[in-house]
């Protein structure tokens, strides 16, 4: 396709600006959202074994919730029957008590011990899953929501461009470069190679992640205005009335009944289960499960009103029996969260979502590589200033962000015996080793931080196994639960060699790799002129 | 209609193309978006799913905006164009809304 030179120019410039500008904060956003595909397994492996006795029988609910009731009488406005117990929602009834702010909850979980008498335990679903999503969300920023927030809707606006510009300035050369890898001496030509090619084969992801995070970031202002402008009295919500009880002295339906209900509405629907809450002197419910033939607008699950007097399920929010609209939505939510098609997918997105951090990496990479200043006969020449800032500052960053990650999650099994205020620490943590990356990188230099960097990623990584080995052994409070969570260590385990490979690459180039280079060793602890470069490579740039 | 065979683009007037993409662009989305809400199967009152729907429209008519804005000759003729656009689309939304409103 033909395009003029000067409109390239111009969106070259442009892709370079917002690159750089947003690049980092976009690798941190896919490297922890690639693991946020799999945040619900991980915050079972994370959350310590419940100290209740195993669950009474489904038949037993209303049992169960009669002697909640008597000694906690504030359970009675949100609480749960779960259908099938698991290891973060380890009870038959479960209440919330609000906390802080309107989206934080205290969860206690209720069982009979053997003796017949109430247990009730503060539910400890571990946060750090949790911890990984938010710093997925909010670009890795330590700052409140408010004000990380729009940060995050500015940083897709600029990917957005970031994306267009470059297919832009890559359009012309298209039929010709895609999937080309020239790999030789001329390192820029490389690392452009790989750029595009993951940028291209990427860029419906791309435009998907990049269009939802602007509507994610800035919803609530887009619906104010919208209410301002568009609409005549602001944005017209229909409020759902749930239905009240068909006779004033009607009990709500046992949930043994209402499952049954369930099934027979909605064949091939999963319970999870049912929530109850007391609004108005009335009671309201909803089921919460899954149908995985369809795509859900919720990362795991579908929910929607239920009747609890007569178990009638109000279909209009579940995934294939929304209106057109609805439907679109839901597609929109569901394409961002990668909620289709199971775990085939989960592990795909998985693969995009590192391919993108690599995306954005390879952009600072170019960035570098483009400035540099070359050797020439007499001696190599120092790199620029910015060339070395960039340098540090993406390798701190981007290696930052994975030992912190993997830091606080190998801390998981460790804390719950020791600390109060796990979220805290968890936090605590993972800023501790990112903030110490990023001054290591600049204090180190970026060729000989990466290498140690990633050594460190490499070691840090393999403790998430060994952590929960030590709860295979008992030793220090850590735990293991049996099962899928294994997989979570495997996949860590696998990770460590990639590393280490990495690092290998790394220090290979450090040594041997083109003096006249940010990733060249840094002169003074040269011992000897860098060998495996003449003139003739030096030519080919 | 921006460019000229003779005019080469340049990169120089950047600062106020992004701002006429930022600011005329989100209203241009504004607009357009609330002529879906009118115009399209349901009307006004289609319900949740529509309210969303349009809602989620702003997102790619901005972005789009601001990506391509950088294809005006000036920062000048950026405001003009997507000014333009504005009282055309605010117009017709205003006019929409006074006929079925």
């Amino acid at each position: 396709m033909k395009i003029r030179n000067d409109v390239i120019k111009v969106y070259k410039d442009v892709h370079i600006w917002v690159g750089i500008l947003s690049g980092l904060m976009l690798f941190i956003a896919f490297y922890a959202g690639a693991i946020t595909m799999f945040e619900k397994p991980l915050e079972r492996w994370a959350t310590p074994p419940s100290s209740l006795a195993a669950p009474p029988p489904l038949a037993r609910a209303e049992v169960l919730l009669q002697a909640v009731l008597a000694e906690h009488p504030q359970a009675a406005k949100n609480y749960l029957i779960v259908v099938e117990p698991t290891v973060d929602a380890p009870a038959r009834v479960i209440w919330r008590e609000p906390g802080k702010s309107r989206r934080q909850f205290t969860e206690f979980g209720a069982s009979f011990a053997d003796d017949g008498s109430l247990q009730v335990e503060k539910l400890r679903k571990a946060p750090v899953a949790q911890l990984v999503d938010t710093l997925h969300q909010l670009v890795g920023l330590p700052f409140p929501d408010a004000l990380a927030r729009p940060i995050m809707g500015a940083v897709a606006l600029l990917y957005a461009v970031a994306l267009v510009s470059g297919l832009i300035i890559f359009l012309p050369t298209l039929a010709k470069d895609l999937l080309a890898m020239r790999i030789g001496h001329n390192i820029k030509r490389l690392w452009m190679d790989v750029h595009n090619a993951l940028g291209v084969v990427s860029l419906p992801f791309h435009v998907v992640m990049a269009l939802t995070c602007v509507v994610f970031a800035f919803h609530d202002e887009f619906y104010d205005v919208q209410g301002a402008v568009v609409y005549e009295q602001g944005v017209p919500w229909q409020r759902e009335t749930p239905p009240g009880p068909p006779t004033p002295d009607a009990r709500p339906l046992p949930a043994v009944e209402l499952l049954r209900l369930a099934h027979a509405q909605q064949p091939g629907f999963d319970v999870f289960n049912f929530s109850f809450k007391q609004a108005g002197g009335q009671l309201e419910a909803s089921i919460t499960g899954l149908d995985t033939r369809y795509g859900t607008r919720a990362r795991t699950y579908a929910s929607t009103h239920l009747n609890p007097y007569t178990g009638e399920i109000d279909p209009h929010d579940l995934p294939g029996q929304m209106d057109p609209w609805d439907t679109a939505v839901n597609t929109f939510f569901m394409l961002h969260f990668g909620s289709f098609g199971g775990n085939p997918v989960r592990w795909l997105y998985l693969l995009l979502g590192l391919a993108g951090a690599l995306l954005f990496y390879t952009g600072n990479l170019l960035w570098i590589e483009s400035r540099r200043r070359k050797q020439r006969a007499d001696g190599v020449p120092e790199q620029t200033r910015s060339a070395r800032v960039l340098g540090s500052l993406t390798v701190g960053v981007s290696l930052g962000c994975v030992v912190g990650i993997s830091a606080t999650l190998a801390a998981t099994k460790w804390l719950p015996q020791r600390v109060d205020n796990l979220a805290a620490w968890h936090e605590g943590i993972y800023y501790a080793l990112f903030v110490a990356a990023v001054a290591w990188a600049f204090v180190r230099g970026a060729p000989r931080a990466a290498v140690e960097l990633l050594r460190l990623a490499a070691l840090l990584t393999l403790l998430i196994p060994l952590s929960s080995l030590a709860g295979v052994w008992g030793i220090g409070g850590a735990w293991h639960h049996p099962g899928i969570g294994c997989v979570i260590d495997l996949t860590a385990l696998a990770a460590v060699p990639v590393f280490l490979v990495i690092a290998g690459y790394t220090a290979r180039r450090m040594r041997v790799g083109h003096a006249d280079s940010v990733w060249a060793q840094p002169a003074s602890s040269q011992p000897l002129p860098p060998s495996g470069r003449g003139p003739a490579s030096a030519l080919q740039e | 209609m921006t460019t000229q065979r003779s005019h080469r683009l340049d990169s120089a007037d950047w600062f106020g193309k992004t701002c006429a993409g930022l600011v005329l662009g989100f209203s241009l989305a504004v607009a357009v978006s609330g002529l879906c809400a009118w115009l399209t199967p349901g009307g006004i009152a289609g319900g949740n799913g529509k309210i969303q729907f349009v809602m989620w429209l702003i997102a790619p008519l901005w972005a789009g905006v601001l990506c391509f804005v950088f294809l005006f000759r000036d920062s000048r003729r950026a405001w003009l164009w997507l000014g333009g656009a504005n009282l055309v689309a605010c117009g017709l939304l205003a006019g929409v809304r006074g006929l079925l409103g």
